[in-house]
């Protein structure tokens, strides 16, 4: 390679620069002289969209964002971006930022300085604190919000004002895939990593359009077809979406009676033999949800599943079911995946046992290309909230709110009292907007996320919102629940502020700082203990000065338990492409499968000749649950005959506060629309593009019709994204009874042309 | 010896570049925009595959088939938005993007664009 003598020194002042500031420039490039990239410094960080957690280098150029790249070094995407990701410096300098403080006054918010808005926040925290109570305040978090904001929140929160109205929107998402590993696993989070694709010969898709809600899996799954041609997918979904592209099978179910089908798919793996008797016997209880039951209480029970009685449930062919059992069993190895379909239900955490049920039976886990493994819908919804203790019922570490030792040993390093932590969980979100509706939550601080645009059946709860001292922390302004604050406090945008996110593969990736707070906005953290001190808890906060030390401390909360990531720290995150805990030391490597040999937690002496050690279960055996099947809480109906599911597209990002900022992203689908199959739209007398109206038990909306053979007949669905048009006044705010997580994916629906 | 069959064979592949090269043309000429530095006013309300599917079918079916099409890079990745922004041809820069492995210094090479060999809609080499 030849290199001018001008562009030599330049590579080596930035790289010089960049060392000193603690990042890795593209030094092992072999053009970093090129002309695109002159006086340009990348730093690395991770993308600020959905769970994968791919790397991204952030080029600065003159203090401006000027472009980004996906991290050939990460092992996540190895490169690739995602549309969305594609443009995401692009959002740094949105037209949309807020750059300043707004405060409420005469119903309208104004300009005002940082110190009078904090003086506003704290004091009328602590006027409601006094006279109500601290049950009266809550806290409404991200899966988006770095771990150290996460963990800063739930410290003041539940440790110093002392309320565990304290949860975060993963509760919207992943509440029931939380639920469904800790009561079949012992512990929250799958058992392997994305490493295990490339060893993986059949994978089982269900209620995941993985190619829009997940693009870099997808590509990684592409990537694996190409390299294994025996390699199979099956796809258990209610629509036909660009997922199909590479499906072999697809099961096209009616939405929510998909319960019964993975029973049917465990009956079928006994009856035809492929079960794996001795990881059975070794690993392995039997519960039927209340009490331990045998492996023959469980056939027994399974008999009801027949192919024919579970296709009838959901409106299938029964010799499909047959041929995804055979597929899941002569596969030596297998991985499910899943989203939000399985999730966003009233038997979300009933669907997700039933889903590690069969990799139970199968012996498929805990070894190359086999895993049970649940998609995650945020950047930060591992990492943060279920690992920082974002939700109203746990603490830093995997800890539960409810057990003594556990508060114990998280108030010692919050540094106050055991009895400040209480020992019952708070309000779940719902509850939690319940609650406001209601006028018993009087205060709420909400970070990083728009519950006015994301709650289920917001009708319900948005006028509460309006009559809580609600500040809202957020980067950008309007979004629909900055518009209905009290204060909106400006914060650091991705790329503008350093942290830690932890993706769905248990891997803790450090995000560096590249650039200055745009305007007045100031990090998250900072504002947290800006808050503690004038709330007078000062001195519980006064050694954090940066996201190091929180992160430092959030590392002693997780020494020794099944999340450690003792050996993450902060200069090791900077150098390395994340670690996937437990990482116990600084000289570990991460850990590929949990409670395997390779686990530095495996208890070798008790595991004896056990290939699995389910560690964080008494006897170290999982369970094998025999529940019921549930269909839906809203079925349909004479009067309501007509399915509503919601869910994402491509291009577009939740509330669309960031996406919506992007004229090409908006031009690939530029209104809000209903999907609608072809034969209901010729029945219904409506065309595509026609104006529909869609009517619930709880509100209408009028869309544009698209109509496309994607959904079956029977149900339509609606892309949520749009502020100017709220799905989420159809849907329903039902909950898992387990998880308290709505059921956004099945309603009852009207449908007639406008 | 060795020289002259890599001789043989890069005149052999010119020849068979140049052909796809006219074809492709030939191909693209039949159902294809002309596209000029403003992309004509239409209804935007609609997004561009759903248009694109009924105007320029050739260059939608190329583009779907790809891999670029497969994983959903839409026309706005290279184009714009049509609206605020239009290009004809895209940028490089962009495919840095998820490329950032495969760049080049064009201050080296006789072409000037990675768009000079990853032509038409399938992008693929020497389309």
């Amino acid at each position: 390679m030849s290199i001018s003598r001008r562009n030599f020194l330049k590579a080596s002042a930035l790289t010089a620069a960049a060392a000193a500031i603690g990042v890795e420039p593209l030094h092992k490039s072999s053009v970093l002289a090129a002309a695109v990239q002159e006086s340009v410094v990348w730093y690395k960080s991770v993308c600020r969209f959905c769970g994968v957690g791919c790397g991204v280098m952030l080029g600065v150029k003159d203090g401006k964002p000027f472009g980004i790249k996906g991290d050939k070094e990460c092992p996540v995407n190895k490169g690739l971006l995602c549309v969305k990701g594609f443009y995401l410096h692009r959002m740094i300098t949105a037209k949309n930022r807020l750059l300043h403080p707004l405060v409420r006054k005469n119903g309208k918010l104004e300009k005002a300085s940082w110190d009078e808005a904090m003086d506003l926040v704290a004091s009328r925290f602590k006027e409601i604190l006094e006279k109500d109570g601290p049950n009266a305040l809550a806290y409404y978090g991200s899966g988006q919000a770095q771990t150290e904001e996460t963990y800063l929140a739930q410290r003041l929160f539940k440790g110093y004002i002392g309320t565990n109205n304290a949860d975060g929107n993963p509760r919207l998402c992943m509440a029931s895939a939380v639920g469904g590993y800790t009561t079949s696993f012992g512990a929250d989070e799958p058992i392997g990593t994305y490493k295990d694709i490339e060893h993986c010969n059949l994978f089982l898709i269900i209620g995941s359009n993985t190619a829009e809600a997940h693009p870099v899996i997808f590509d990684l799954l592409v990537q694996r077809k190409k390299d294994s041609p025996s390699c199979k997918i099956i796809f258990i979904d209610p629509r036909k979406t660009p997922t199909n592209r590479i499906v072999d099978l697809h099961l096209q179910v009616k939405p929510g009676y998909d319960l019964a089908i993975m029973h049917a798919i465990a009956r079928q793996l006994i009856k035809d033999g492929y079960t794996d008797e001795q990881f059975i016997k070794d690993s392995v209880n039997f519960s039927n949800g209340k009490d331990p039951i045998t492996y023959d209480d469980y056939k027994a029970f399974l008999e009801k599943y027949t192919p024919e009685y579970a296709a009838e449930q959901a409106d299938i062919n029964p010799a499909d079911i047959v041929k995804a059992a055979r597929m899941f069993g002569e596969s030596p190895t297998a991985m499910t995946m899943w989203c939000m379909g399985v999730n966003q239900r009233v038997a979300g955490v009933f669907l997700n046992n039933l889903i590690h049920n069969i990799h139970l039976l199968t012996g498929k886990l805990g070894k190359p290309g086999c895993d049970s493994f649940s998609l995650t819908g945020q950047p930060n919804a591992c990492g943060g909230v279920r690992e920082a203790g974002g939700l109203c019922h746990i603490l830093p570490g995997h800890r539960l709110v409810a057990n003594e030792q556990h508060r114990k040993v998280v108030a010692e390093i919050w540094k106050t009292s055991p009895d400040k932590i209480q020992p019952t969980p708070g309000k779940h979100t719902v509850a939690m907007f319940g609650a406001a509706a209601k006028g018993e939550i009087k205060g709420m601080y909400i970070l990083c996320t728009n519950p006015a645009q994301s709650l289920p059946n917001l009708n319900k709860y948005i006028p509460g919102m309006k009559d809580t001292f609600l500040v809202v922390a957020e980067s950008f302004y309007p979004t629909e629940t900055s518009k209905i604050a009290d204060v909106v406090l400006p914060v650091a945008f991705w790329g503008e502020k350093e942290g830690v996110y932890g993706c769905t593969e248990r891997r803790s990736q450090h995000l560096a700082k590249a650039l200055n707070p745009s305007g007045e906005s100031r990090w998250d953290g900072d504002v947290i203990v800006d808050l503690a001190k004038r709330m007078g808890y000062g001195k519980g906060f006064e050694h954090f000065k940066g996201p190091e030390d929180v992160w430092s401390e959030y590392q002693k909360t997780t020494a020794g338990t099944d999340m450690d990531l003792s050996g993450a720290t902060y200069d090791r995150l900077k150098k390395v492409r994340g670690l996937t805990w437990p990482v116990p030391d600084t000289s570990h490597p991460g850990t590929w499968h949990r409670f395997t040999e390779g686990d530095p937690y495996f208890p070798k002496d008790k595991a004896g000749n056990r290939r699995m050690y389910f560690y964080a279960k008494p006897d170290g055996k999982a369970v094998i649950f025999a529940r019921p099947d549930k269909g839906p809480e809203e079925p349909v109906s004479a009067e309501y005959p007509v399915v509503l599911t919601t869910g994402r597209i491509l291009e577009q990002w939740h509330t669309m506060t960031m996406t919506g900022q992007i004229p090409e992203l908006v031009r690939a689908n530029p209104v809000p629309y209903a999907e609608l199959n072809p034969d209901d739209a010729k029945l219904w007398g409506i065309k595509n593009r026609d104006k529909v109206k869609i009517i619930t038990r709880r509100g209408l909306l009028t869309v544009k019709a698209k109509v496309i053979d994607r959904t079956r007949k029977g149900t339509i669905f609606i892309p949520w994204h749009w502020p100017e048009s709220l799905t989420n006044i159809l849907t329903i705010d039902a909950v898992d009874p387990g998880s308290f997580e709505p059921e956004y994916k099945v309603a009852a629906c009207q449908v007639a042309k406008a | 010896m060795k020289r002259k069959i890599y001789l043989i064979l890069i005149i052999l592949s010119f020849g068979l570049l140049s052909a796809g090269f006219i074809n492709n043309t030939q191909s693209e000429n039949q159902n294809s925009l002309l596209l000029k530095d403003k992309h004509p006013k239409v209804d935007w309300t609609i997004g561009c595959t759903e248009c694109h599917e009924e105007i320029t079918p050739k260059v939608f079916k190329d583009w779907n088939m790809s891999k670029h099409g497969q994983v959903g890079f839409g026309c706005f990745i290279c184009h714009g938005d049509g609206q605020e922004e239009f290009n004809a041809k895209g940028k490089d820069n962009g495919c840095l993007g998820c490329h950032s492995a495969m760049e080049v210094n064009f201050k080296k090479t006789k072409v000037k664009s990675c768009f000079d060999c990853h032509n038409g809609h399938t992008l693929k080499f020497h389309n």
